[in-house]
């Protein structure tokens, strides 16, 4: 857990981040600045979750990543120059990502994840990991679990995009609003009928790892009448990392016409494999998945730079366990697996 | 044209992007998201307009500026930081007000879409009528901390900004802030007024001394008082505070007498105020309460300190004198403008704020939480700004494709609503496209084609051939017929007196009301100009009542801005009670006040309350439009008309 930083903000920060400090206090922007953050894949979706925590204000960041820098990458790769292709994405990033934050500590690393060791991974107190094969990222959220540290992934595939997030045991403070009891004073009118109080709950959270999230048994009737609610985001998503997996790579642009026969070729495989209603997962969100479409990349590196600052200043509920994006219904919801 | 990789997109979005080109009005915090998405993306003609320049407190989200920014130009910077991103596209940067007669009906024309990053409602409605005008599909866009939202107005096709009323922002009545606060907005915003009074604009409407003509006060007001002793400087309160003030040099010590000892001794001798009431102590100069106390223990941001009535005393002497200074030193007739992150300006007003509070038995608050209420400030945050921007560009990728009615509004929750969902979607929109895919995947198999329209009336058409057939859904949420923006033949009634309602009165109410730039009136059927923005034309009736001018009850106006390309028909309805004017619309909700006291947040207490709007001058967040919930549990759906929240005042720990 984050140590308690008990030294005051100096006068900077105070007016840096005096319209976040009014959102969720002075004792949460204490705790950010003490948090140090592991962000590996510096694809569009690192670069916008690397943004939204470095402007957060915590302690440090570091970018992890050994890939070069592809053309494609840069409809959504704001923190790499346009002229440095072929160049390692967390190295050239660097510029960029200090720039947004002076006060924040930024470093970068171009070892790829499978020469760390562990005990790279548990220096930090969060991890943030995208463009990885469900292997690795199984490697890293166990390694995380074993020390109790936060881990979150995701990723973004052309418009559609998924997080997933395994906070351990996870304590928190969140507040509710209750309804005042109407005083019933002598010098005390109506006045006070239907007035508010905020008040501060602590609560806790138990998460799962992502290979019980990523395993759920459809077979059974919890998870069957989620069908109901009829968003195939799950699948989606099973396809696009097992697409990953088998192919060692995500879809390609230039082969859009194939990889999307490809893929829509694994869909029947997967409705087959988990008996899953015909047509429920239609063709249309299979087809636009190539590449990282900015928007798509704000949107959910959006999401995962708000849970990285739930899970390190402790306030608020952190999203338990995964939350999709569907690009077609534009909604974006939160669903818990493997429990 | 842009660096562009095949297959990302299908050929034919490719070639709408390709052949773009957007406006983006705002460089703030959803402004730079939405301007780097949209470079990335590869849009190859970017116009983006904001006449604000940067603020330090802006840098924790609005990531194209740094530092060294600071006072510089937002749209000048966001532009330059832009083409870092992607140097292959065009970006026009104008460092102005979008109200302007440069961006006119047909500058809106050339766009295929513009998109809204605003903080204020008067910008807003006026792109809204603008867009309406041009015919051109506007998203807008707004958030308020966690919360947000993006709409899509497009003219026949959705409602606009203006269908729906808005809620009032919370005002005041003058006597609860010149006679008995009991809150610490009440001292807040009788602290602004004085501020004015003092050093800036004179405005009538925000006098600070006790109200004499206090109905509850009525028959004996002041009547003791004016035989006390105490008040044999009474005669202060017939000249104007500004110039009183003037010839005693803004001597602090006097000012504080006056304000808090004679003002309050005159206020106590209202008798009738105090019955049901704690009475306000009255202060002596020499003998402060506390003087000698030292600070108390405090952890926290030095501004989240609350002073000590000594301490408040000794900051309104520091900040009064320099604001004197300040007003001194620049030309006759020339006045300050009260900024709340002006050191002395807003030092001066925590101070008499807190000072006021203590005289009436009100808690103090912090300079902190003072400035949150008195400068309207809505916590803004890098995430949330950057969902909305990116579902935003999201939809106008939709549009492009010719997908516009599936846009449906989308909010950003909170938390999640009792469905999981955090990015809710208006209505069915999302589902209906679902449905209309898989329709079309299972229809289609049988050669059976089906061509979906949405956003009519549901119906399902037989007969074109057996192998075709039409369906029709609704899925936007369409324009209030009786909209006094967007009807075909806009009509709103204006309720007043007309013996008493001014020439220069009906202005400001069209101005203010109606949010008119330059209104010119005619007189429905005669085509007698009433009112004319052409200078020197009808400003001689200015001081005329509209009675006098040939007006009356039941006459029509027809009332025109040339720059909105917006007519509206008003009808005049003479009501011998109303003290100024206000709006009647065909709809029952009742429409903003025109006259505020006073838009302030919402109390310390964290209490969401129907949402003031801020002033038209604040620029410091994103936006408002968002129903909060009152209950942390129960999560309701998304509300169809737009409400706004006020501020979160967080409880700081």
């Amino acid at each position: 857990m984050v140590e308690n930083n008990e030294i005051e903000l100096s006068e900077a920060e105070a007016e840096q981040y005096d319209r976040q400090i009014r959102l969720w206090g002075l004792e949460s922007q204490k705790r950010l600045r003490a948090s140090k953050v592991l962000i590996i894949g510096l694809s569009g979706l690192g670069a916008e979750t690397a943004k939204n925590v470095i402007l957060s204000g915590v302690k440090s960041v570091c970018l992890l990543d050994s890939e070069k820098l592809k053309e494609v990458d840069l409809y959504s790769q704001f923190l790499a120059p346009p002229n440095k292709i072929g160049e390692n994405r967390a190295e050239i990033s660097l510029p960029r990502a200090r720039a947004l934050n002076p006060m924040v500590d930024i470093t970068s690393e171009t070892t790829s994840v499978d020469d760390l060791p562990d005990s790279y991974f548990t220096q930090f107190d969060i991890v943030c990991a995208t463009e990885l094969k469900q292997e690795q990222l199984e490697r890293i959220n166990n390694v995380c679990r074993d020390h109790n540290k936060k881990f979150l992934c995701g990723d973004v595939w052309g418009t559609f995009g998924y997080m997933f997030a395994d906070l351990v045991d996870h304590e928190y403070s969140e507040e509710i609003i209750q309804h005042k009891a109407a005083k019933r004073g002598p010098d005390d009118t109506q006045k006070n009928a239907g007035e508010t109080v905020t008040i501060t709950v602590k609560r806790r959270a138990i998460y799962v790892p992502l290979q019980n999230a990523l395993s759920a048994d459809w077979t059974k009737p919890e998870l069957r009448s989620r069908l109901r609610r009829g968003d195939p985001s799950y699948f989606i998503m099973k396809i696009l990392m097992r697409f990953r997996d088998e192919n060692d790579r995500n879809p390609d642009p230039s082969k859009r016409k194939a990889d999307t026969e490809a893929l829509l070729s694994m869909r029947n495989e997967l409705v087959k494999e988990l008996s899953l209603p015909a047509g429920f997962v239609s063709d249309a969100l299979l087809k636009d998945v190539f590449g990282s479409v900015a928007g798509a990349a704000a949107v959910v590196g959006g999401v995962i730079g708000q849970e990285v600052v739930k899970a390190m200043s402790q306030r608020e509920p952190p999203h338990n366990n995964m939350f999709f994006f569907n690009p077609l219904k534009c909604v974006g919801f939160v669903e818990l697996y493997g429990q | 044209m842009v660096a562009h990789v095949a297959g990302v997109f299908d050929e034919k979005l490719n070639e709408a992007i390709a052949n773009s080109k957007i406006l983006v009005v705002g460089a703030g915090g959803i402004g730079c998201e939405i301007l780097k998405n949209l470079v990335l993306t590869g849009f190859p003609q970017i116009e983006i307009i904001d006449l604000d320049t940067i603020d330090v407190s802006n840098l924790n989200r609005q990531f194209l500026f740094h530092k060294e920014h600071v006072g510089k130009s937002k749209a000048q910077v966001a532009r330059d930081s832009a083409l870092s991103f992607n140097p292959n596209v065009n970006i026009v940067a104008h460092h102005d007000s979008v109200i302007s007669n440069d961006y006119g009906v047909s500058y809106f024309k050339q766009f295929n879409i513009v998109l809204n990053a605003l903080d204020n409602r008067v910008a807003r409605n006026h792109v809204n009528r603008m867009c309406l005008a041009a015919n051109v599909p506007l998203i807008e866009t707004g958030t308020a901390g966690y919360a947000g939202q993006v709409e899509l107005i497009k003219k026949g096709l959705t409602q606009c900004y203006e269908c729906q009323p808005k809620a009032a922002q919370k005002t005041f009545p003058g006597c609860t802030i010149r006679n008995t606060p009991s809150e610490p907005i009440h001292c807040i915003v009788w602290a602004k007024h004085l501020f004015n009074q003092l050093f800036g604009e004179e405005d009538p409407d925000q006098d600070v001394s006790p109200d004499t003509a206090d109905p509850e006060a009525a028959g004996e007001a002041g009547s003791s008082a004016l035989t006390s002793e105490t008040t044999s400087d009474g005669n202060i309160q017939r000249k104007s505070t500004r110039a009183w003030a003037a010839e005693t040099n803004y001597d602090p010590e006097k000012l504080f007498i006056k304000l808090f000892h004679d003002d309050i001794r005159y206020l106590l001798s209202m008798e009738n105020l105090w019955k049901k009431r704690r009475p306000p102590t009255p202060l002596s100069w020499d003998k402060l309460s506390g003087k000698d106390d030292p600070p108390a223990q405090h952890s926290g941001l030095p501004d989240q300190r609350v002073w000590s009535v000594a301490e408040c005393v000794k900051v309104l002497t520091t900040s009064c004198k320099a604001l004197a200074e300040d007003l001194k030193s620049r030309a006759d007739g020339d006045h300050l403008v009260w900024d709340k992150d002006e050191k002395n300006a807003m030092d001066f007003v925590t101070a008499c704020a807190n000072i006021r509070a203590h005289i009436f038995n009100i808690p103090l608050k912090s300079r902190f939480e003072i400035k949150s209420m008195a400068g309207n400030i809505i916590p803004a945050i890098a995430t949330a700004n950057a969902i909305v921007a990116g579902l935003a560009v999201l939809r106008a990728q939709a549009i492009l494709k010719d997908e516009i009615e599936t846009c449906t509004s989308v909010y950003l929750r909170p938390k999640l609503n009792h469905r999981g969902q955090l990015f809710v979607p208006e209505k069915n929109g999302g589902e209906l496209q679902e449905m209309i895919t898989k329709i079309n995947d299972s229809v289609n198999k049988r050669g059976i084609k089906v061509n979906v329209s949405m956003n009519k009336v549901m119906v399902f058409q037989r007969g074109k051939s057996m192998n075709e057939c039409d369906i029709y859904i609704e899925a936007l949420t369409p324009s209030n017929p009786k909209c006094y923006v967007c009807a075909p033949k806009p009509e709103v009634g204006l309720a007043c007196n007309l013996k008493q309602l001014t020439l220069k009165d009906l202005n400001s109410a069209l101005k203010d009301g109606l949010n008119m730039q330059a209104p010119d009136a005619t007189v429905e059927g005669k085509g007698l100009v009433v009112l004319s923005s052409e200078p020197g034309e009808t400003e001689h009736n200015n001081d005329k009542t509209l009675e006098e001018l040939g007006l009356n009850d039941g006459c029509a106006l027809m009332v025109d801005d040339f720059l909105q390309n917006y007519e509206v028909r008003v009808r005049l309805q003479h009501e011998d009670e109303e003290k100024n004017w206000r709006l009647v619309t065909d709809s029952d909700a009742p429409m903003p006040a025109p006259k505020e006291n006073e838009k302030p947040t919402n109390g310390s207490n964290g209490e969401p309350k129907p949402g003031p709007s801020r002033p038209r001058h604040d620029s410091d967040s994103d936006m408002e439009i968002i129903e909060e919930d009152d209950d942390g549990e129960i999560i309701k759906p998304p509300k169809r008309r737009r409400t706004e929240i006020s501020d979160e005042v967080v409880e700081l720990c």
